[in-house]
């Protein structure tokens, strides 16, 4: 799974990079075709949902999606799906 | 076949609503037309229908138009202060396309005025009431009889035009008892399905569109906002607008012709009488006194749309006489229509015009 | 399925301003309903008017967006005619305690099953920021221009002493635990009421020092006090702060109901 920012949906409100545990969202500092600054990710492969979704088969954490007031976070499959070890800072 | 009883006729309304099939009633105590709830909470549940007393009108109407949603048939029934208060949510009801059925059992205005007292007064605030342009469907019985078909009658015209239709009774004719026919069966006219693919307000020929049942998996949106035809608001496109209104105006008012419904006595006339609700009783004595005279009358069951067609029946009417209990409501809408004098008899404090009033205003009339 | 399969992606994105709670409520309501295992086809999201009330218009599911201030009598209305249908009410603090005061205390008295989530922005945000029954003493808005000299409405007091069958509170910032209130509420028969205090930023925040869209957040973050949390300082006779938000569940009962479905 990939976290992804619809840019077409973010209003730039930056609630999400004020819920994430892991500080994947960043305020963003160049503004997009309408003007709105979207956060940008760190190593999103962090996300505890990222990670796991595949092997729960539902969605894990997910704060920053119920947060987003514009339903801009999502998440896309990547195929071919390939379980990556990922070294998670605590 | 047919069953005769005597009747009140706020009971006959009620009786005539449950026999269109109205099965869910949201109202709250008024006089004149509380009897009309009171039959309904009584009758309403064992035919597994829903009686609900709210807390005001305003939530009466709101309640009314929710169980409409859910495809019921629904009506609700009031008077004077309480039609004043639903005027906002009958306008939600006329802009989402809702049929339902008001009761308005017209009694002494403005405000508290004479609550056990007839009067026609809101003849111009059924049609005009709430705000923007609108069409709605008014009848106005003048018989316990009437109370019952008519009542019937505002249930399919509401269903087939998606528009609230309003019983425009009065004190008189709700509180009187007289013989009543009760037929065993009414024609039952029902909303047009929805047809799954099409757009939830896309409208037909007829510029009435089918209605998207809720719980059916339409997934309707429903909004007072001037809409398109999906049902999402569209609020600041003046010919989206423009379209809208004119659409759900044009469907009542230009079944004008079709669904008029009206009385016609004396055609060759000179003199006319034009009545509804309870002063066509007086101007039906009067030409049964006055046989001789071949007096004209128009009596208008159906009032809005007002069918003005019809004046035409009356190719010889040197005048147009219009008793009615309020300062000239109706009178004003012949106005427009000919060039002959029309006169308004205007009646208020409850009383019914008498044989003898009527027949002074004729003579008079006459000699002119 | 996730919440996000509730929502009409074609009228994405919202009317809403950047970072009102608004959109975060709608997404935690949708994913109650959603982890409840609700029918689309089978619920139906009724609202009155104000910013708060457009929620319905985002849902893909039947959606009655009605007149300021009777959503729940127009809801009670759809729940009492079909019982088997679902119903949740989405409302404004004005919406529900002003105009609509009266159909609140009555849609809680009768208990009819249906989940209402109040949105308090202590402000009428859709006319442009005027006080409300909920604006805070002292607070600023376009018709407190000295400071709101009214006192508020605690919604939840009213709906406890209305009848209501579960009442909770929580704020936008809340978003699990808001999501599980919200859940709880729609299991429980009668009427449930979750009032969810929220930002809006664009007009109660911006006149009220809290600039910034986080900034409410924080607000809300520290602010917040568990109801067992208070509880237990009045008890003690301890002091509560004035600007606390209680949050948590205030009431949760099985009094008669109606509209159940049987
Ligand atoms: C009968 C009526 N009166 C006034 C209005 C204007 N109006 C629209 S929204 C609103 C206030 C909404 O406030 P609230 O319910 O708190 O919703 P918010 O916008 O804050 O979410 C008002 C007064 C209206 N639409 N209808
Ligand atoms: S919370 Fe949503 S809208 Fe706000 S900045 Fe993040 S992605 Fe954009
Ligand atoms: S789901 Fe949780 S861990 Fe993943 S990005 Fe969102 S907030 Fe961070
Ligand atoms: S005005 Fe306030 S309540 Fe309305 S959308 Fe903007 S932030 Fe939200
Ligand atoms: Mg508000």
């Amino acid at each position: 799974m990939k976290l992804v920012i619809d840019e077409n949906r973010c209003k730039g409100c930056n609630l999400c990079t004020q819920v994430c545990p892991y500080r994947i969202f960043s305020p963003g500092a160049r503004a997009n075709r309408k003007g709105i600054l979207v956060p940008v990710l760190d190593r999103p492969e962090r996300c505890t949902n990222c990670r796991l979704q595949a092997l729960y088969g539902r969605t894990l954490c997910g704060v920053c999606q119920l947060t987003c007031p514009d339903q801009a976070i999502g998440w896309v499959s990547e195929r071919p799906y390939e379980p990556v070890r990922i070294e998670v800072e605590y | 076949m047919t069953r005769i009883e005597f009747m009140q006729g706020n009971a006959a309304s009620a009786e005539g609503a449950l026999a269109a099939g109205c099965r869910f009633f949201g109202g709250y105590p008024i006089t004149p037309s509380t009897e009309v709830a009171e039959l309904m909470a009584r009758k309403m549940p064992k035919l597994g229908g829903v009686f609900v007393q709210m807390e005001d009108e305003i939530a009466s109407i709101a309640a009314v138009i929710g169980a409409a949603w859910t495809g019921k048939k629904a009506m609700t029934a009031t008077s004077g202060p309480g039609f004043s208060l639903m005027l906002e949510n009958i306008g939600f009801a006329i802009m989402t396309e809702t049929p339902l059925v008001i009761v308005n059992v017209q009694r002494g205005g403005p405000s508290t005025g004479q609550p056990t007292m007839s009067a026609q007064g809101d003849m111009l605030q059924c049609r005009f009431g709430s705000h923007g342009d609108m069409a709605i469907l008014a009848l106005a019985p003048d018989s316990v009889q009437e109370m019952y078909d008519l009542t019937v009658k505002a249930f399919n015209l509401a269903e087939r035009f998606r528009c609230p239709a309003f019983l425009m009774a009065d004190e008189i004719i709700g509180h009187m008892r007289e013989r009543i026919d009760v037929p065993d069966r009414v024609e039952v006219v029902d909303r047009k399905p929805f047809v799954p693919g099409r757009l939830p307000f896309e409208a037909d020929d007829d510029r009435v569109p089918g209605f998207p049942t809720f719980g059916q998996g339409h997934h309707t949106h429903v909004t007072g906002l001037t809409h398109d035809a999906r049902g999402y608001p569209v609020t600041t496109d003046p010919a989206m607008h423009d379209a809208l209104v004119r659409r759900l105006v044009g469907k009542v008012e230009d079944a004008r012709r079709e669904i008029a419904d009206y009385r016609v006595t004396n055609p060759d006339a000179e003199v006319v009488f034009i009545c509804y609700g309870a002063p066509a009783r007086t101007v039906r004595q009067l030409v049964a006194d006055r046989p001789d005279d071949g007096i004209g009358v128009l009596r208008l069951r159906l009032v809005w749309p007002f069918p003005e067609h019809a004046l035409a029946e009356f190719p010889n009417a040197r005048a147009f006489v219009v008793p009615e209990q309020n300062l000239g409501q109706i009178a004003r809408e012949v106005e427009r229509h000919v060039r002959v004098p029309v006169i308004p008899v205007s009646k208020l404090g409850g009383e019914l015009h008498t044989p003898d009033e009527l027949a002074r205003v004729y003579e008079e009339v006459r000699a002119r | 399925m996730t919440f996000t399969d509730w929502l009409r992606a074609d009228r994405l994105p919202h009317i809403w301003c950047s970072g009102c709670s608004n959109g975060t409520i709608l997404n935690c309501t949708l994913a109650a309903v959603e982890a409840e295992g609700w029918d689309r086809d089978r619920t139906v999201f009724v609202s009155g008017i104000g910013c708060s009330s457009r929620a319905p218009g985002y849902v893909a599911t039947d959606s009655l967006h009605t007149t300021h201030g009777r959503a729940l009598a127009f809801a009670t209305g759809v729940k009492l005619a079909e019982p088997s249908l679902n119903v949740v009410v989405f409302t404004g603090d004005g919406d529900l305690a002003a105009i609509g005061g009266n159909h609140f205390i009555h849609a809680c008295r009768r208990n009819v099953d249906m989940t209402v989530v109040c949105m308090n922005n202590l402000i009428y945000g859709m006319t442009g920021g005027q006080g409300s029954p909920t604006t805070p003493l002292g607070a600023l808005s376009t018709t407190t221009p000295y400071g709101a000299s009214e006192p508020a409405f605690d919604l939840v007091a009213l709906a406890v002493a209305a009848g209501a069958n579960h009442v909770a509170r929580w704020t936008a910032y809340h978003v699990k635990e808001l999501e599980k209130a919200v859940k709880t509420g729609l299991e429980t028969p009668g009427l449930s009421f979750i009032e969810v205090r929220a930002g809006c930023p664009t007009n109660y925040g911006r006149k009220n020092r809290i600039r910034e869209v986080t900034d409410m957040a924080d607000h809300f973050r520290t602010r917040s006090m568990l109801k067992t949390k208070y509880d237990r300082l009045v008890a003690e006779g301890k002091p509560v702060p004035a600007d606390a938000i209680v949050v948590g569940e205030f009431v949760r009962r099985a009094n008669p109901a109606m509209g159940v479905a049987p």
